[in-house]
């Protein structure tokens, strides 16, 4: 099969991506923009994070560059690197180079997973100097204004050992993000996952009284995203009792008694 | 070498006539050797082995008269003495070919006399009739001296049981204190009563009956009736066998924990106490305790962050709606918990007043 090479133009946004905006984030993640500064999202898994900054692409009318931060990935991997093309070798910008030289969004999802050695390319482009050093070329690259950086993590299931420095944190605007109030979810909900407005408003109930359990054993509450899915099983004529034992009580715990009294929070509902 | 056919076939001779004896008989006198060697080794084994060996030569001379004189003689020699039978059976062969024809006959009288010794005296045939009243008399009482020894054996085996059962006994004395101490107090009577009876038939079996007990009853798998018919059930294995017995009330045996199964009723709360905390602190918001009715002595009943509950549920036959029926209640406790129902305080009442005062206006007189 032919591997199509992406342009970064495939990288803009065409449609409206949805999002609820539930504060004023908004209006601070556009002043950030307007003052070139970088952004920090914080909040629990599948609360909105990637589809805000999806938005807010779309919004500015900036392409946007996602990296999903993982425990092997390299300065390297995010700047760039030598590679042998036939008897070439030649150099191959990373996704970070990429939204950099494009003027775009580069998201760093979970950025505190990377490896350490990550921070050294991400630190000057934070502060005003915003540049990025390509030490293997020995380049300098100015990132033009329409660059932002966007970093998110999660304090909920951070360790001691895997935190981001304070050095770090203190150069991003911070944006909490958190479950969203129940008429908001439900409308997510709905929205999302064409589900109706009782059976959305089922599933918000079950969710806040699941993430009730948060400090009994749960690391993290039922995410939004597990509410979008368990409606699109439902709305795919899934019967709900078992869409959400499938996307509710399976996926946050192995405990099988916290499953089992998930369940009949779920049975209460439906 | 064993004889094999015919009339010899059926002569249990073999161990004294060696195959080279045999052939030295013509064939047609053989199953008269076998039958003469029998005969006398029917009086002794070793004459008989002693004949077997000398006949051959004399049937060889198929000469019957001597052969007829020569068992004659061996049996008259060995009715006095077996000892001196066998050696007269040895010699005498070679006797008969001496020049002088009496001199066999001689010998045997005069082995006979040596043998015989003098007429027996007044005070050796009374020796020897005394003896004989005795030994008919030890004869007599030889079942009861029988008797006496099956008893001293019987009686040896109950002590070592009985010694067994002293150090069960012990062991189970110094077993059941910390046991009793993790009794709940309202398990007593029942348990109690119930060990007493094992341990009256078997303290081993006590020791394990008190173990499972604790755990059948603290844990409310059973309830009090239900123990003792457990118990009951127990003992008439261990009455039919101790070991099966005993493996039944360590909870080792199938059929004892069918028997817990079918007397199992309802669901304990024990068995699910922790998913009804979860269903609770998840409904509620709060971070509530199940507790079970029986540690009433040691909670507050109307606390404002745990739910009582029974510690059985028995409203139904099957666990599933035993369950629903907890869930209820637990439902029930945590909608008090989560709107305070028993947060109100006569303290508070002054400033209750006021508030929904404030809020819906004065209260009509």
């Amino acid at each position: 099969m032919a591997v199509k090479t992406q342009r970064m133009e495939d990288f803009r946004l065409e449609a409206e991506p949805y999002y609820l905006p539930l504060g004023n984030e908004v209006e601070l993640f556009q002043a950030a923009y307007a003052a070139h500064l970088p952004v920090m999202l914080k909040g629990p898994t599948g609360c909105g994070k990637t589809r805000f900054v999806e938005y807010m692409s779309w919004k500015l009318g900036r392409t946007l560059v996602t990296v999903g931060c993982h425990e092997d990935l390299t300065a390297s991997d995010l700047v760039g690197k030598y590679v042998l093309r036939g008897d070439e070798t030649v150099w191959q910008d990373g996704p970070l180079t990429t939204a950099v030289k494009a003027g775009g969004i580069a998201y760093l999802d979970e950025v505190v997973e990377a490896r350490k050695d990550t921070t050294v390319v991400i630190h000057p482009l934070t502060d005003d100097r915003r540049m990025l050093p390509l030490e293997k070329k020995g380049e300098v690259i100015k990132a033009p204004d329409e660059f932002m950086l966007v970093i998110s993590y999660n304090p909920g299931y951070q360790s001691v050992l895997k935190d981001l420095k304070h050095s770090t944190k203190q150069r991003f605007v911070a944006l909490d993000f958190d479950y969203p109030l129940p008429d908001a979810e439900e409308t997510i909900v709905m929205q999302e996952s064409g589900v109706d407005a009782e059976t959305a408003g089922k599933l918000v109930k079950i969710a806040a009284k699941v993430r009730n359990l948060r400090t009994h054993g749960l690391e993290e509450g039922v995410s939004t995203r597990l509410l979008v899915y368990a409606g699109q099983l439902i709305t795919g004529g899934v019967e709900p009792t078992v869409a959400c034992e499938a996307t509710i009580c399976r996926p946050i715990t192995d405990d099988l008694e916290m499953q089992r009294s998930i369940l009949e929070l779920v049975n209460t509902q439906f | 070498m064993s004889t094999q056919g015919g009339p010899a076939g059926n002569l249990n001779v073999g161990i004294y006539v060696g195959h080279e004896m045999l052939a030295a008989v013509p064939e047609d006198r053989r199953d008269d050797y076998l039958r003469m060697v029998k005969e006398i080794s029917d009086l002794k084994y070793q004459l008989g082995v002693e004949v077997a060996r000398q006949l051959p030569r004399l049937f060889e001379e198929r000469d019957d008269a001597a052969i007829e004189r020569y068992l004659d003689q061996v049996r008259e020699i060995a009715k006095i003495g077996w000892k001196s039978g066998v050696e007269v059976a040895r010699q005498l062969p070679d006797l008969y070919h001496a020049p002088d024809a009496t001199l066999a006959d001689a010998y045997v009288e005069i082995v006979a006399d040596a043998t015989m010794g003098a007429p027996e005296d007044d005070e050796t045939a009374g020796y020897a009739a005394e003896l004989d009243t005795l030994d008919q008399k030890l004869r007599a009482i030889e079942p009861m001296h029988q008797r006496q020894q099956e008893l001293k054996s019987l009686l040896a085996t109950r002590d070592r049981r009985d010694e067994r059962r002293r150090k069960n006994a012990q062991e189970l004395a110094a077993a059941l204190p910390p046991i009793l101490a993790r009794l709940r107090p309202r398990h007593r009577e029942v348990y109690l009563r119930a060990v007493r009876r094992v341990a009256a038939a078997d303290p081993e079996a006590a020791l394990e009956a008190a173990n499972t007990l604790l755990e059948v009853l603290n844990s409310e798998r059973l309830s009090h009736d239900g123990a003792a018919e457990w118990t009951r059930r127990g003992l008439e294995v261990l009455e039919k066998n101790r070991e099966v017995g005993r493996g039944y009330f360590r909870m080792g045996s199938k059929f004892s924990l069918q028997v817990l199964e079918e007397l199992r009723e309802g669901l304990a709360l024990r068995q699910v106490a922790r998913v009804l905390k979860l269903y609770a602190t998840a409904l509620s918001g709060r971070d509530v305790a199940v507790r079970g009715l029986d540690e009433m002595d040691t909670v507050d009943r109307f606390g404002p962050d745990h739910i009582i509950l029974p510690s059985d549920m028995r409203f139904f036959k099957d666990d599933d709606r035993n369950f629903t029926a907890y869930k209820v209640a637990a439902a029930h406790g945590a909608a008090r918990i989560e709107f305070g129902t028993y947060r109100f305080q006569l303290d508070d009442v002054p400033d209750t007043v006021a508030a929904l005062t404030d809020r819906y206006g004065m209260v009509p007189r």
